[in-house]
């Protein structure tokens, strides 16, 4: 299991929280298993004290209440079920049968205080099957950070159900036209604030961002010819990292931060290299004839599975992260490229080519079976959430190139609509 | 292991020799006769080597020698490298769906080039790789810069010094046709030549 239970921070009151959910995690993912139904929470009135923000509050509720319903993980009571509830505030246990008796699982409560420019949040969340309390944390912070601190608590209760924190924090960057050329942009994963990272008026192609979502590397044409480089959006700090001949595309971090695999190569050859992130000479990894692209690195960092034309049409292959053990992946498809990894490591999610149409395929690496999610248009380009419960993905469906995020119980969604917009790339965390 | 995997190429590459020789042969004659590297540009270009797997006939070659106004026209290119571009004095190359080796009727405009650039012995140039919109970006990156080497490849077989000659991909990125048909996926998949210095 690679599911870094820890990962809350040293907070006391989270990691108790934490231990619970490691104790009832195997019962809570059998929930949240593809076709069957999401946890449903209800949401409680929850009462701002004398001296709050109320507009903080405010937004504070609305955006957990929006982050709970937008997940496969888990779902709101319906608003107009939850209208028929009595809440008795002198029977606790009355009020959680009748929560229960409208589909509730949990009951999510609590209480905001604040004053001045602070703001307090108390949160209690009920299992309404054994009437106690399954997760209780307190958060505290300036009125600015009523939006981070509903997310953070949404991730947390994600993170009880999963044991991996939800999306709420995480950021999609992606390439968009929309400004007249192609740059790089970053949104919030379900498609607002968009913000524009790059103005270089030249083409840009295939972020990655490291694990730390302190850097993107990406391909940029800024130079005239095609060059990888790495990008801190935060200070707008730009490096190139390679400028062999050739594509110098599609870049894949090393877990661990430390090198970023791409593909390039001379003579009209492309091959996958290694470079470290820090900077330094590229090593080689394949010596096929023709095209190698599109490595992705396995969680692990012990595999790199790539795109290769060895065999004739493109299909995934798998290597060693050291280059050997080179073996062919997919064997079902006219196509396969661009593979992602399942954050667990399992399943690889890529493009397939179904009668003339590009769709999304995962692939189960331990079982080999490969399950294709058909849409309408061209799909494309998949990318796993960080938590790994939700793809983002390319589409024409509607007409220019768009991003979707789909899920486990086919929603797909489309988050973005202004010109085209494609290789989403997604992180738990900017810093 | 790396070893394992370049034996696996090779039997492989010899695999795909012996089912699709012609196929092959076309490639090899892409590839194999490397220029007298800047010293003749006039002389024909060596017959390609292995009489049993070649299928390409050598093009006919135009020397300036032999085309006194090709010699002439070199005086006659206009000063502007806009208009010289503009005027189209080089063909594209096109390409079938996926694929970056170079067909009859490119091999046959690559060699009027040829011939021209030839003549022009001070051009240079820049041969664009270009792909249709189908594939994903960075595939079609690739196959983009293996169409603009293989035309690179073949200008050089015929005479052309590879100095003169810069690659580029810019993949399904600079589409010259922007519908999403055949009729325009068929417009770029092509090898573009700009002219860089006169």
């Amino acid at each position: 299991m690679r599911n870094g239970l820890l990962v809350i921070g040293a907070c006391a009151i989270a990691l108790a929280a934490a231990d619970r959910a490691a104790a009832q995690e195997e019962v809570y993912l059998k929930v949240t298993s593809p076709g069957l139904s999401r946890v449903i929470i209800a949401m409680a009135e929850v009462p701002s004290r004398q001296g709050t923000d109320s507009g903080a509050a405010a937004t504070l509720l609305a955006t957990l209440r929006r982050d709970l319903d937008e997940t496969a993980v888990v779902g709101l009571v319906a608003q107009e079920n939850a209208r028929l509830v009595i809440v008795d505030p002198n029977n606790p246990t009355l009020t959680h049968q009748r929560w229960r008796a409208v589909g509730a699982q949990f009951l999510l409560d609590g209480s905001i205080a604040g004053a001045g420019n602070q703001l307090v949040l108390e949160a209690q969340l009920w299992d309404l099957t054994s009437g106690e309390v399954a997760y209780s944390r307190r958060f505290q912070g300036t009125v600015n950070l009523a939006v981070t601190m509903a997310h953070s608590l949404a991730n947390e209760l994600i993170h009880l159900f999963t044991g991996k924190p939800g999306p709420f924090l995480s950021r999609i960057a992606f390439v968009s036209d929309r400004s007249g050329n192609k740059e790089l942009w970053v949104m919030r994963w379900d498609g607002s604030e968009p913000q524009q990272l790059t103005s270089h008026r030249s083409i840009a192609l295939s972020p990655a961002w490291s694990p730390d979502g302190q850097w993107l590397a990406f391909t940029s044409f800024l130079r005239g010819s095609p060059q990888l480089f790495i990008f801190r959006p935060r200070e707008g700090y730009l490096k190139a990292l390679s400028s062999l001949p050739g594509v110098n595309s599609s870049p894949s971090f090393s877990p661990d931060g430390k090198l970023v695999a791409f593909a390039a190569g001379e003579g009209g050859e492309t091959d996958i290299f290694v470079v470290p992130a820090e900077g330094g000479t590229p090593v080689r990894l394949t010596h096929t004839r023709g095209i190698s692209t599109q490595p992705a690195w396995s969680p692990s960092g012990r595999q790199i599975v790539f795109t290769s034309s060895v065999g004739g049409s493109p299909q995934l292959y798998m290597m060693d992260a050291e280059g050997t053990n080179v073996r062919r992946l997919t064997f079902e498809d006219k196509y396969a490229d661009e593979a992602s990894w399942a954050p667990d490591g399992v399943a690889v999610a890529y493009t397939t080519l179904v009668e003339d149409r590009f769709q999304i395929a995962t692939l189960d690496l331990r079982t080999g079976a490969r399950t294709i999610i058909p849409g309408p248009g061209n799909n494309e380009s998949p990318c796993w959430s960080p938590d790994g419960t939700v793809l983002a993905f390319v589409s024409n469906r509607t007409g220019a190139k768009q991003i979707f995020i789909t899920d486990q119980i086919g929603r797909p969604r489309q988050i973005t609509t202004e010109g085209n917009n494609v290789q989403p790339a997604w992180v738990a965390l900017v810093q | 292991m790396l070893r394992f995997w370049n034996d696996k190429l090779t039997a492989c590459a010899l695999f795909v020799a012996v089912v699709f020789g012609p196929a092959c042969a076309h490639r090899k004659a892409v590839v194999a006769p490397e220029p007298q590297a800047g010293v003749e540009t006039e002389k024909p270009a060596p017959e390609p080597a292995g009489g049993g797997t070649t299928t390409v006939t050598p093009e006919p070659r135009i020397s300036a020698a032999e085309n006194p106004e090709g010699a002439i026209q070199a005086g006659e290119l206009p000063a502007n490298l806009e208009e010289i571009n503009k005027a189209g004095y080089l063909k594209d190359a096109f390409f079938d769906t996926d694929k970056a080796d170079l067909r009859p009727d490119a091999r046959d405009l690559l060699a009027a080039d040829a011939s021209w650039l030839k003549s022009h012995p001070s051009v240079k140039f820049l041969v664009e790789g270009h792909c249709d919109e189908r594939n994903t970006e960075e595939y079609n990156l690739a196959l983009g810069w293996r169409r603009a080497n293989a035309v690179k490849g073949y200008l050089t077989s015929l005479g052309v010094v590879a100095d003169r000659i810069s690659t580029i991909s810019y993949g399904e990125e600079k589409p010259f046709a922007t519908c999403h048909n055949e009729s325009c996926w068929s417009q770029n998949r092509r090898a573009h030549f700009v002219v860089t210095a006169r």
